[in-house]
């Protein structure tokens, strides 16, 4: 075997390296089936339709694109770091769309009630936040290490019940002058937050909104970049770190070794909670660059944003920097279709997501066939060779 | 006259290893032959083929003198071969006679006719000797009436040619004699029989012939009244084994672990899986428990080291009581492990060999300081283990452990329950699945342990080794202690009596052994 | 309105909003039957109701006047074909290529909507596909006459309703009688014994799954019918609490009969609350929303310790490992 072919194998048998390789298959295949369907559906723009999920930034307001690419990604990241911290414990955080409307809900309030607080407001906002989705996360992780519950079962009857206790105390907290406090009956929808509790959109004397005129962006992406560090520090720097990620193997060599793997279970959950309650928090407390603030509708279907993050988490195959390159990506083609809109439907988009969410449940399992196989083949040759 | 079956020039390949390597062997009809070898040797691989469980590389398979193409296990049936595997293949909640029928239904338009079947197995059922409950569920019944079960399996679907892989290693002394006998009618009716053991006495005592298989290669077929112990031990072995172990008599130190009056119900059966067991091991000896799978010797292991909880009773820990406990206190206070079950709890896989060589001691300085962990302390560790223990890996401290073998896992295992340096060590199936080397090399070290002034709690199957390596033995059945005995003065056959609960000593306390 | 009406209103709800749950879980006991876990049982009740309800919608544009009974068999078919198709990608995923099961039913509900509402879109520029519901039954003749029981469970019902019931029989009469039954059963409890005795455990498999596809997009149609005279491609998580009712029921196709009822009636409370007097002053409409979801966090707790899943539910069958 010649030297070409030694490093090649090498490569091929690192696992990192493997593992890029079936996420990039997934998505050449995700967005391949996206282009069939858009072909099936309006065949006459399904070209400029691909063109659009990709070209559509070299146009007269770059910055601006890229601004909100950024913002938009930013959910996604927070999203994907919250689903990806339960994988590595081996939970499957189905209930994050939950804790992000719970911790979306704590944010608003503050935002509204807590104005005496200055120009903190958004920092005690997100905190809070984070403390409502983890209380929210509790629920589900408690159950299943107590009374071993499937936490996919009773996170997706947690969404629900969060989803609509939100909206009840949306529709019914007063306040001391027997108002509604939250919600506003002439327009629909809830009051916007004080100025106070927008996240700023400077930091160090940098100004995001002048960089990238014209688009959505605060300085909530550097939040998200520095939250995928810190996750990235807690599991595979710290002891607590390195117990879940054993739980999440094998919980039973996990129990062997001495871990408390129902107290990994419920932190891991509370935590995963967390990471989605703040993605609530930094969604409702956005400025916006009309510095008209978001609003939530009382709706009665379950938020996206935690849907995504699965989608995200499972991309970059829950490691922690992959999730803001993966973020990234699902954010680059969903605002591609946000401008492809007056062509077609920007349902393609989910689609294309979809089926690439799909396609990396296979390719995990090729990854690992085809890294075992590798391994094989490489201590067999070692074997002969002594 | 051909015989029933011949398997001619047999070769299999799985990755890494030849299996079968140009096997050839034949079955007379009525005949009850025997395949020896050791674990590994490839006689299970050998008889899936015939079984059409695999594809052979190479080779051909005739029935009375015609070349037949066996490709999955229907095609055997079709040809009347059928096997009783070593682990059953029965569905734990489906009752006896759904597991006969299963995969045989008589049907009318899809619906099946379980009064039909049921008269045509209790029919076969009296006539071979068989006896079983067909309502009962699989689950609740005796490991040797699931035996039955299996082998009525085979006799329901007219199978002439009968395979039993390793039947004996499950049954006690009392159901392998019951075996011996229902084998030998099932031959006077016609059938032929071909089993796997690598159990001598039995070999001799019911096989007309015997092949003898190692490390996939045939290396002779011989007559059984022709041969004896010794000679086919050494075609199964290539060598003489010695494994006489050498032990300094021990001189032994004050009580090290105490169990007294544990019990265990199990909360789901409700079955009361330990009752009132007490022994004692001291430092420096060796108790070595002896007991035919699933007397209780997984609920004892399990309750001592935590990972279940006791019903009642209490565990001492060089007198420190153990029972309310975390398994973090008693790993780090005295007490090591190595489990039954390597891949459920003695590894995590998935990890690194160095994570799992510092499995017990990575929350310690200087492994963990202010709740971070320091990983490189962590490899270099392990690198001094895995030189101290011989344990081969393809990329050293930082190998996948599920890419090792079985043997370097359980060395590694080993390598990290003896650096814990831990008082009290409770080796469960020490050598389940290793070969003859790496045996006689952990052997040497659990002595070393002993020798030091460790106390060691011996759990076995194997009644070799518990022989071999104890100081003193106790013999457990369903669940109670009941027998002590000296190694020395004992013999095969007399704990082989008390395993199978045909014996059982008076209770006596705990005095007569100090008196040793 | 005396007590007694409402209960029956109630209770009259109820089984419109049961049979939805019962149908879909009886299909998700099948699939977990056979060893393979469906968590995509919500996107096939999205995709099942989608394609059947565009069906009624084309048909009673088509040919107005167009007999009920007729229309709602027909749309029954176009809802089984739909979700065994779509149930096909989850089996292939799960049983050939023996991929995480989880995933891969997340990724189909992931799908499931946004591809109705494209194809929605795409033919008719709005999300919501309209249909005449003139599937109730007002009153079944003779039957619907019986005091109280006549009131509760043949008046006001659909064809659906009776079908569901029917479902349950068939379903565990193949179950526990045929020949189909015992073998499906034998793949997800202990599939090396089931392939020992030349059962094709990945065929049994495709058939545990499309099964569940075909009831799910059943399950989906009849929600629709239940609920509204639009489909806008939502069906409020009844394809999870399926999976509720298909585990408290211990995947015994009679306790799930009977749980589904309870669900129902939990659900049917959280509409009908308003009926009870002394409650509808209040704008309690979210708490009672969240009735059956609660009910099934408790029904989950106190069904742990019992609860005996298929044993090899979840676990990919992998021959080479014999």
């Amino acid at each position: 075997m010649n030297r070409f072919e030694q490093t090649l194998r090498k490569i091929l048998a690192n696992r990192a390296f493997v593992n890029l390789l079936a996420t990039l298959i997934a998505i050449i295949i995700g967005i391949s089936i996206g282009f069939v369907i858009m072909l099936i559906a309006r065949p006459q723009q399904a070209t400029s339709g691909i063109r659009f999920l990709f070209g559509s930034w070299l146009s007269t307001n770059t910055p601006t694109r890229i601004g909100n690419w950024l913002y938009y990604a930013t959910s996604l990241i927070v999203m994907g770091l919250s689903v990806a911290f339960a994988f590595k414990t081996g939970l499957f955080n189905i209930g994050a769309t939950g804790q992000y409307t719970v911790g979306l809900f704590a944010a608003l309030y503050v935002g509204i009630a807590w104005t005496g607080l200055g120009p903190f407001q958004w920092v005690v906002g997100l905190i809070v936040a984070s403390l409502a989705g983890g209380f929210w996360g509790f629920f589900p992780g408690f159950l299943k290490s107590k009374f071993k519950v499937h936490e996919v079962i009773s996170s997706i009857m947690f969404n629900y019940i969060g989803m609509y206790l939100v909206n009840f105390l949306i529709s019914n907290i007063k306040n001391a002058s027997g108002q509604l406090l939250l919600f506003d009956h002439s327009y629909g929808r809830t009051y916007k937050v004080a100025t106070n509790a927008f996240i700023p959109r400077s930091f160090f004397g940098i100004d995001l909104s002048v960089i990238f005129p014209g688009s959505e962006i605060d300085i909530g992406i550097i939040l998200a970049i520095l939250l995928s560090v810190f996750v990235f520090f807690i599991l595979y720097r710290t002891r607590f770190g390195f117990e879940l990620r054993a739980c999440g193997f094998n919980r039973h060599a996990a129990q062997y070794s001495g871990i408390n793997e129902n107290r990994s279970i419920t932190l891991a959950m509370i935590i995963s909670g967390a990471l989605a309650g703040f993605g609530g928090g930094l969604f409702i407390l956005a400025g916006r660059v009309s510095n008209v603030g978001n609003i939530y509708k009382i709706v009665d279907v379950l938020l996206p944003e935690g849907f995504q993050g699965i989608s995200v988490a499972l991309l970059a195959l829950s490691n922690p920097f992959g999730i803001i390159f993966a973020g990234l990506f699902i954010s680059f083609i969903q605002r591609g279709g946000f401008y492809m809109q007056t062509l077609i439907k920007n349902e393609i988009v989910d689609i294309i997501v979809a089926v690439i969410i799909y396609t990396s449940a296979i390719s995990l399992i090729f990854q690992t066939r085809i890294a075992n196989w590798l391994l094989k083949t490489r201590t067999e040759k070692k074997k002969r060779e002594k | 006259m051909h015989p029933v079956i011949e398997m001619s020039n047999i070769t299999k390949r799985f990755p890494g290893i030849i299996a079968n390597d140009d096997i050839s062997i034949s079955l007379e009809k009525g005949e009850i032959h025997a395949l020896l070898g050791e674990n590994g040797a490839g006689k299970s691989t050998l008889v899936s083929i015939l079984f059409g469980m695999y594809k052979p590389e190479g080779g051909t398979i005739k029935k009375n003198g015609e070349i037949v193409n066996i490709r999955n296990p229907n095609d055997a049936n079709e040809l009347g071969i059928g096997m009783v595997h070593q682990h059953f293949k029965l569905v734990d909640v489906f009752t006896v006679l759904d597991n006969i029928l299963l995969g045989f239904e008589p049907t009318k338009l899809g619906f099946i006719n379980r009064k039909k079947a049921a008269i045509h197995i209790q029919e076969l059922s009296n006539r071979y000797g068989l006896a079983v409950d067909l309502k009962a569920k699989i689950e609740d019944i005796s490991v040797g009436m699931q035996q039955r079960v299996e082998i009525l399996k085979m006799l329901y679907r007219n199978n002439e040619i009968l395979i039993f892989d390793e039947p004996t290693a499950v049954l006690t002394p009392q159901e392998i004699i019951e075996l011996i006998k229902i084998m030998k009618g099932l031959v006077k009716e016609g059938k032929s029989i071909l089993f796997i053991s690598h159990k001598l006495n039995e070999i001799m005592a019911v096989a007309n012939r015997v092949t003898v298989l190692r490390k996939g290669k045939h290396i002779g077929t011989v007559n059984v009244e022709d041969t004896n112990k010794e000679q086919l031990s050494t075609m199964m072995v290539g060598r003489t084994v010695e494994f006489a172990v050498n032990k300094k008599p021990f001189e032994t130190g004050e009580v090290a672990l105490e169990v007294k009056n544990l019990n265990y119900i199990d909360s789901k059966t409700h079955k009361h899986l330990l009752k009132d067991v007490s022994f004692s091991v001291r430092k420096g000896e060796i108790l070595g428990i002896a007991g035919i799978e699933g007397n209780g010797q997984s609920e004892l292991a399990y309750t001592i080291t935590g990972l279940l909880r006791a019903s009642s009773g209490h565990i001492l820990l060089n007198g420190q009581p153990l029972e309310r406990r975390s398994i973090r206190y008693r790993n780090d206070n005295g007490l090591s492990h190595i489990p039954e079950d390597r891949h459920k709890y003695g590894l995590i896989l998935d990890y690194p060999l160095s994570y799992n060589l510092l499995l017990k001691k990575y929350h310690k300085r200087p492994f963990t300081k202010y709740g971070l962990i320091n990983y490189r302390a962590m490899a270099k560790h392990s690198e001094n283990l895995i030189e101290l223990f011989d344990v081969r890996t393809s990329q050293g401290a930082a190998t996948i452990s599920r890419s090792m073998s079985g043997g370097n896992q359980q060395k590694a295992i080993i390598a990290r329950e003896i650096d814990t340096d831990s008082a009290v060590l409770i080796a469960v199936q020490l050598t389940r699945g290793l070969d003859v080397g790496a045996i006689e090399y952990i052997y040497k070290r659990i002595v070393e342990q002993r020798d030091s002034g460790k106390a060691v709690l011996l759990i076995s199957l194997e009644l070799d080794e518990v022989l071999d390596l104890s100081d003193r033995i106790n013999v457990i059945y369903e669940g109670e202690i009941v027998a002590e005995l000296d190694p020395k003065k004992t013999n095969p056959t007399e704990v082989g009596l008390y395993m199978a609960g045909s014996k059982s000593q008076p209770k006596h306390s705990d005095e007569a052994s100090k008196q040793v | 309105m005396g007590w007694q009406d409402i209960s029956i209103l109630i209770l009259n709800a109820m089984l419109l909003f049961s049979i939805p749950l019962l149908i879909t879980a009886l299909g998700g006991m099948f699939s977990e039957k056979s060893g393979v876990v469906n968590i995509s049982l919500e996107g096939i009740m999205v995709f099942g109701s989608f394609f059947s309800i565009l069906f009624i919608n084309l048909m009673q544009n088509r040919f107005p006047g167009i007999d009920p009974t007729l229309m709602i068999l027909m749309a029954m078919v176009v809802a089984i074909v739909s979700g065994v198709l779509l149930s096909a990608l989850l089996a292939f995923s799960a049983v050939n290529l023996k991929a995480n099961q989880v995933i891969g039913g997340t990724a189909i509900n992931l799908l499931a909507t946004p591809l109705v509402v494209f194809i929605a879109r795409t033919l008719n520029d709005v999300r919501t596909i309209q249909f005449s519901n003139n599937f109730t039954i007002s009153k079944i003749p003779l039957l619907g006459d019986i005091p109280i029981i006549g009131r509760i469970f043949f008046q006001n019902t659909t064809l659906l309703t009776y079908i569901g019931f029917l479902i349950v029989i068939l379903a565990s009469i193949v179950l526990y009688k045929t020949k189909f039954g015992l073998r499906l059963s034998s793949v997800g409890e202990h599939p090396g014994a089931a392939d020992s005795v030349g059962i094709n455990v990945y065929k049994m498999r495709w058939a545990g799954v499309l099964i569940s596809g075909g009831l799910a997009g059943l399950g989906g149609l009849s929600f629709v019918i239940a609920s509204s005279v639009s489909f806008d491609g939502n069906v409020i998580g009844y394809g999870f609490l399926a999976l509720a009712v298909m585990i408290f029921g211990q995947w015994k196709p009679w306790r799930i009969f009977m749980a589904s009822l309870f669900f129902g009636f939990t659900s049917a409370l959280a509409f009908k609350y308003s009926l009870i007097p002394g409650l509808e002053t209040f704008s309690l409409g979210y708490l009672f929303r969240m009735f059956p979801y609660v009910a099934t966090i408790i029904a989950l707790i106190l069904t742990s310790n019992k609860s005996r899943v298929p044993k090899a539910s979840g676990i990919p069958y992998d021959q080479g490992s014999r």
